[in-house]
């Protein structure tokens, strides 16, 4: 169990069916490079870079739709609407 | 042609789900609308379903499902600080008596899987006659003289209703699209962790039996819970009573690595070891977190109900009661309004009131006190001087075998005393939480009175006119 634990991997906790379109959009232009998504996104898929926020690129297979990162960003830099209807994360045991 | 109905709910959650039911069973053609492909799927929540939904919705007590763990018993773990997290004092405790209603008397909660419930709601909402679509996503409204009056699909599809129901949870998509809300702010909402793990079924009939909640909480943690299915349990946190924005200005401590931490609290992790837990799911979601009761939740023909609305109570942000009545309460406005052809926006006022009235307003009231109180109790300082407060009374009182007896218990009394300016820090937080049930229950009193006032006015100029006609 302890074992287990300590090699927590989140990645492979998640059952997601990627999303056929994009769901989170970015206007770069208003971004303030804060970071407050960074610190807020549970699962580290965003990187302040050159005072930039960057998605990963394979954002759609790893994103819970919390939408922590729409909230968060105050500069209003960070879209995010549902994806498709039968895609995205999917829980048994919630 | 668009096809039509005379409500449309989006969101086949617990709130949507009862609001179908409602609206079916007093004769509405009623469309329930959701996203994913079986209600349930999309939520999360270590879940625990209140007395009071049973208290409210007595069929519910004909429900089976096979994660069903009923609470009789709830569990506070303090722990002192990090890195050590050691047990320092634990509250096992009952149901109370003083509990105004037989359920709240006989258990807190009835934990179970989310999946199961939703699942459960929504068909009782289509066995009362709703029809249930799955895979229909929501991605615009359709608006004719000002009023919403239909949803649209992604894809273009278009349904119609005079009424439209959002139960799209807390990044609701009516809500953004009725001109309600855009979206809340990092301060209005709380952001949460779970890991769902499998346990033995036997091992926690043995261990946890009907302990179904443990909270932990102590000084510098931002506490978390454990909540215990038939199968299974869920360890749920970090630092419930953490908004957004509160987490950000003064933690700066990302969520999932401030839940794996605590998992590493020996009470936690030997809790987990002995129910043979072992991780299944990970989750995340975000709730709405108000101090005061929400007021812009409703528009010309339309309402928002449940975390559309943002009404999980101000401390737990316990939402899925909240959901079930707002929804039913929803559903007879629009029954209302629909009979009466008047679909304006003074009359889906009707939905506001009532809601405020109701137990679910009335959970907001204190709520900006008891915010202040439980920022107070999460303080380090406070809460590590009482946690050693608190040992020391009961080391002094019950458990003392390492001194004259006598001399331990004489020493309660300088224990207090040395205690009182953290004790009175409590009760100056506590106080304004009082003042404010008692002046809202004043309020309700005068409010009566006016009411008594106007019939009583209303008699005499009845009498007047009677008098008139007289002479």
């Amino acid at each position: 169990m302890s074992e287990e634990l300590d090699s927590f991997d989140r990645f492979s906790l998640i059952n997601i069916v990627p999303a056929s379109r994009d769901f989170i959009r970015i206007e770069g232009e208003k971004c303030a490079g804060c970071g407050a998504c960074v610190v807020i996104c549970p699962m580290d898929l965003w990187k302040v870079r050159e005072g930039h926020a960057r998605l990963v690129e394979d954002y759609r297979e790893k994103c819970m739709e919390c939408g922590s990162c729409f909230i968060t960003c105050e500069y209003g830099a960070i879209d995010f609407s549902y994806p498709p209807a039968g895609e995205g994360i999917i829980y048994k045991f919630a | 042609m668009a096809k039509g109905y005379d409500l449309i709910i989006v969101g086949a959650g617990p709130g949507g789900s009862v609001a179908a039911k409602t609206a079916a069973e007093s004769g509405l053609k009623t469309l329930l609308l959701e996203r994913s492909r079986v209600p349930g799927e999309k939520n999360v929540s270590g879940f625990g379903l209140t007395s009071k939904a049973y208290r409210d919705f007595p069929w519910l007590h004909q429900m089976e499902l096979p994660s069903m763990r009923v609470g009789r018993k709830c569990v506070a773990h303090i722990l002192s600080p990090p890195p050590e997290l050691a047990e320092r004092i634990c509250l096992y405790s009952g149901t109370s008596r003083r509990i105004s209603y037989q359920e709240g008397k006989e258990f807190f909660t009835v934990m179970m899987l989310r999946r199961e419930f939703d699942e459960y709601l929504a068909r009782q909402a289509v066995a009362a006659g709703a029809e249930l679509r799955t895979l229909s996503l929501v991605t615009g409204l359709v608006r004719e003289r000002g009023k919403v009056c239909g949803v649209r699909l992604e894809g273009g599809e278009e349904f119609r209703s005079p009424v439209v129901i959002g139960a799209d949870g807390v990044l609701s998509t009516v809500a953004r699209h009725s001109g309600l809300r855009e979206k809340w702010r990092p301060e209005e909402v709380v952001s949460v962790c779970c890991i769902d793990f499998s346990a033995s079924r036997e091992r926690l009939d043995c261990v946890i039996d009907d302990a179904t909640f443990h909270g932990f909480f102590g000084p510098g943690i931002g506490g978390n819970y454990f909540m215990c299915m038939a199968e299974g349990v869920h360890l749920g946190g970090p630092g419930v009573g953490n908004s957004l924005i509160s987490r950000l200005k003064r933690r700066r401590i990302k969520p999932a690595k401030e839940l794996l931490d605590t998992i590493k609290a020996p009470s936690t992790l030997n809790l987990l070891k002995a129910v043979d837990a072992v991780p299944r799911e990970w989750q995340a979601h975000l709730l709405p977190w108000l101090d005061r009761m929400p007021t812009n939740i409703f528009g010309a023909g339309v309402m928002l109900i449940g975390d559309a609305a943002g009404l999980p109570e101000p401390i737990w942000a316990e939402g899925v009661w909240q959901a079930m009545y707002s929804g039913r309460l929803a559903a007879e406005a629009a029954k209302e309004v629909i009979d009466e052809g008047d679909t304006s926006f003074s009359s889906m006022q009707r939905y506001l009131d009532r809601l405020e009235d109701s137990p679910v307003g009335r959970d907001f009231i204190g709520g900006v006190q008891m915010r202040n109180l439980f920022e107070l109790l999460g303080d380090p300082r406070v809460l590590g001087e009482l946690t050693e407060m608190m040992v020391d009374l009961f080391v002094a009182m019950f458990m003392n075998g390492q001194e004259v007896h006598a001399e331990a218990m004489s020493r309660l009394l300088p224990i207090l005393a040395e205690n009182l300016p953290a004790l009175l820090e409590v009760g100056r937080v506590y106080t304004p939480v009082l003042m404010e049930m008692y002046s809202q229950s004043l309020r309700d009193k005068l409010r009566l009175l006016k009411s008594v006032g106007a019939i009583l006015s209303g008699m005499t100029s009845d009498l007047d006119q009677v008098d008139g006609d007289g002479t």
